[in-house]
């Protein structure tokens, strides 16, 4: 690879100071990085650092989700790669731009973000709202708060919020039926326009019609809904390698995993006709999908470990909430984004009293 | 005895328990600064010849703690920056002294308590003491709340416990009593390792019967050998007084002083790390040449020599030329030097990581090759929390650094910065590689200095009053005379 670096070497005197594209520096240095482990030492004590970087961390995350984007890719053909790319480029534009603005380093945070937004968007949704809804939520999401790492909410859940909001028939109008068969829709661009592939609605809303889907079909996938969200077995696949890698924090999930199976028990045990089952609550829709990958997003949830705790409980019962009493069919999304503003009031509750204990100490 | 946090970093390079006896130098160079210590007081001339022991210069500011000569031989004080030279010392050598009759036991009521600490002092014994709280030289004035003894050793790499104890039992032994005959009803704990194996039962059969020696086993994690960590599991208050902290070169050093009266010299040292080619410990003298050293010990020229363990140490930079008075082993770390492709998506079968992300996971503990590179670009933190997880002293990293990070010092003070014990792991395991105990360290000295200043501005204050007070006396005194 000498060939490469010594490529990045010349082109070098361009980006550093006084050079002609030197205001693109922090594009130059993302690459470099990328391609070769930094150069830099640790020239004080500890002398030797862990080999995890945040580059790694955030891969781990890509590598989760290889599952669920397999099976959706299977289930809804090859839109799911336009719908990627259009997510990749309009959010790291939005990433690239800041980083130049704020003259700072462009962060691996949006590796993840662009590819989990379009996994949660239905796969008709036209690629002009995916780049805008991208770009809304790194924009207002992330970079007004300052970038990873000081923001509030999940940038990938403000950006489908905001289209949501914005475009609700486009949002919540057209569902693709799963593929079938040795292919599935591998080989079939499945858009709104193509009226075949275009169903009526995915089980939530049918539930709301009293309609009640098989569990085993939605525990493999083979419903509508959001591209990613339908497997229930892909994501826990690439949650439980989440889980164990360490990345994910499993606090969050078994909270609000098991705080919405108990309320949607306890519901459905007190009239079975009106409410769902528990189970059939745990794989229809965003849950799984977002207990796993959304909620456990290490900035916008709680640093300790007991608000991690109360976290999950709070979106595992709005979520609740929301799909048996109101007249949205789905509430993880709005679950998610009330336990982000909920996460820094959880962690300063706890912060006091962990201080006031530490302060009687020694 | 159960402590929380901690984590062993698995560095390759882990010295044996076999001490090599390094050959005889030529020249010695005596750092005049160490970690804790500024020998700022000469005591020699250029050009004199000085004895075994003799006193070379001292630390006015650590009740006079000396600098010995290790050797006998001839003094330069310009030849080298910062340092003592000790010139030709193969003329000057002397044979070896025939070993004295063993003495098993201490004898009881030989000289005060007073004036063995003064033999300790001045024959070097004295310096292997320190305070666990702020880790200084304990004053040899003020009596202790308790004494510590430690043959745990768990940093990578530092000179071990079962290394010096062997051959050396008696010796370790003896010292405890000596320092027991220092005490009046204060306790002393002896902290071992929780390990299985015939040398630590060997050790626990040679100290049955000490029913004064608290026997406190700790499990092999690191940093649980802390004496801040451990003072404050075993409820030692900071204010009610000093906590001597010996380890156990101490034991055998305070042995020397007060059984045979000759000063402590020779000291057993490790030399581990990735780049150590035989990692042993080797029994050698203050002011050692490194260079020597490295041409014997070091594989390559590309070597990072720590003084120190890994996490704790410093660099032996251009400037450092022996091993300092203080020094308890050399860390060799390769120098990062080559930047790997696509570094972050490689498998990493032979990664030791504090997170399971690598493949390295699904293998049994093996220990890594570390170089001194940082593994990664500095980001901001992303609270994934590792570093509290690791934190054996039970402070919160992440919220100290988001204090800090935002110049609220006091919030940071509030928030108990004090309990840190710069044990390092913090900065070792964070992903986005912030140097957090460098920042810990920088805002722990600021908040003592502030302290300190305010203090003296209140002591300032109380004599300014003091005074204005008698002086107003004085003035009312003198009206009344006149009247």
């Amino acid at each position: 690879m000498k060939f490469l670096f010594n490529i990045f070497q010349s082109v070098r005197p361009g980006f550093e100071e006084g050079g002609r594209l030197r205001a693109f520096k922090p594009l130059y240095e993302a690459m470099e990085n990328f391609f070769f482990a930094p150069g830099s030492k640790a020239m004080i004590a500890p002398f030797a650092r862990d080999p995890l970087d945040i580059k790694r961390f955030m891969t781990m995350v890509i590598i989760a989700l290889v599952p669920a984007l397999a099976i959706s890719f299977y289930f809804f053909g090859l839109r799911l790669i336009a719908m990627i790319m259009v997510s990749y480029i309009a959010g790291g534009a939005v990433e690239v731009a800041f980083a130049i603005i704020r003259k700072e380093d462009i962060n691996e945070g949006f590796l993840v973000t662009g590819m989990l937004f379009p996994m949660i968007l239905p796969p008709t949704l036209p690629l002009w709202m995916v780049g805008v809804g991208v770009a809304f939520g790194v924009f207002v999401g992330k970079e007004l708060f300052g970038g990873t790492g000081r923001n509030v909410f999940n940038p990938a859940i403000v950006g489908r919020c905001f289209l949501a909001l914005a475009y609700p028939a486009a949002m919540s109008g057209n569902w693709v039926t799963a593929g079938q068969g040795m292919t599935g829709r591998m080989l079939e661009w499945a858009s709104a326009g193509n009226v075949d592939s275009v169903s009526g609605a995915t089980p939530l809303v049918l539930a709301k019609q009293g309609q009640l889907v098989n569990v085993v079909d939605m525990f493999i996938g083979s419903i509508s809904g959001s591209i990613g969200e339908t497997s229930a077995i892909a994501i826990i696949l690439g949650g439980v390698f989440l889980l164990l890698t360490r990345v994910a924090n499993w606090r969050t999930v078994v909270s609000t995993l098991g705080a919405s199976f108990v309320l949607a028990a306890v519901f459905h045990y007190n009239d079975p006709e009106r409410f769902a089952p528990a189970l059939w609550h745990l794989c229809a829709g965003g849950l799984l999908f977002g207990a796993f990958f959304m909620a456990t997003d290490p900035v916008t949830s709680p640093i300790t470990n007991a608000g991690k705790w109360m976290y999950g409980i709070i979106i595992g019962v709005v979520t609740m909430l929301i799909r048996n009493f109101t007249g949205y069919v789905e509430g993880v999304m709005f679950a998610i984004l009330l336990g982000n503003i909920m996460a820094p009031i959880l962690d300063e509750i706890v912060f006091k009293i962990r201080i006031g204990r530490l302060k009687s100490e020694g | 005895m159960k402590l929380k946090g901690g984590y062993n970093i698995l560095l390759a390079g882990r010295p044996g328990s076999t001490v090599e006896v390094l050959p005889e130098p030529e020249v010695l160079y005596l750092p005049l600064r160490t970690k804790r210590f500024d020998f700022g007081d000469i005591c020699v001339k250029d050009g004199q010849h000085v004895e075994l022991g003799e006193v070379l210069a001292k630390d006015a500011a650590n009740f006079s703690i000396p600098l010995l000569s290790p050797r006998a031989g001839v003094v330069r004080l310009n030849a080298a920056e910062g340092h003592i030279v000790l010139e030709d010392i193969t003329k000057y050598q002397k044979q070896p002294k025939t070993e004295q009759a063993n003495v098993p036991h201490v004898e009881h009521g030989s000289g005060t308590v007073r004036s063995k600490i003064e033999k300790m002092v001045s024959l070097g014994a004295w310096e292997f003491f320190c305070d666990a709280y702020d880790g200084n030289v304990p004053d040899p004035d003020e009596k202790p709340q308790a004494v510590i003894v430690s043959t745990v050793s768990l940093e990578p790499f530092l000179s071990r416990g079962d290394a010096q104890l062997k051959n050396r039992l008696l010796k370790f032994t003896r010292g405890l009593e000596h320092l027991q005959s220092l005490l009046e009803y204060q306790p002393m704990y002896l902290v071992m390792p929780q390990v299985r194996s015939s040398f630590a039962s060997k050790v626990k059969d040679h100290l049955r019967g000490y029913a004064w020696v608290k026997l406190i086993e700790v499990r092999s994690k690191y940093p649980y050998d802390n004496f801040n960590i451990l003072a404050r599991r075993l409820k030692l208050k900071k204010d009610g007084g000093p906590v001597w902290c010996i380890k156990t070169e101490g034991v055998l050093a305070t042995d020397r002083a007060l059984t045979r009266s000759s000063p402590c010299l020779a000291r057993i040292l490790s030399i581990g790390g990735p780049e150590a080619k035989n990692p042993v410990h080797v029994k050698g003298v203050t002011g050692y040449p490194i260079k020597t050293i490295l041409d014997k010990y070091a594989n390559d020229d590309n070597v990072r020599v720590i003084c120190g363990g890994m996490l704790t140490g410093q660099t032996c930079g251009e400037g450092a030329l022996g091993i300092d008075s203080e020094c308890r082993g050399l860390t060799l770390m390769p120098e990062h030097t080559e930047r790997e492709f696509l570094g972050f998506v490689r498998p990493g079968f032979d990664r030791s990581s504090y997170a399971p992300c690598f493949l390295s996971a699904l293998r049994l503990k093996h220990r890594e090759s570390f170089s001194t590179a940082m593994r990664g670009e500095g980001r901001p933190c992303v609270s994934c929390n590792f570093c509290e997880e690791v934190c054996p002293a039970g402070i919160m990293p992440h919220l100290l650094h988001k204090y800090l990070y935002k110049d609220l010092i006091e919030e940071a003070d509030e928030a108990r910065i004090d309990l840190c014990v710069r044990c390092g792991l913090c900065s070792f395991v964070c992903p986005s590689k912030i140097e957090l105990t460098k920042q810990f360290i920088e805002a722990q000295d600021l908040i003592e200095k502030e302290k300190e200043e305010a203090r003296l501005d209140a002591i300032r204050q109380e004599k300014k009053r003091m005074e204005e007070a008698r002086r107003k006396e004085a003035q009312e005194k003198g009206q009344e005379e006149e009247y």
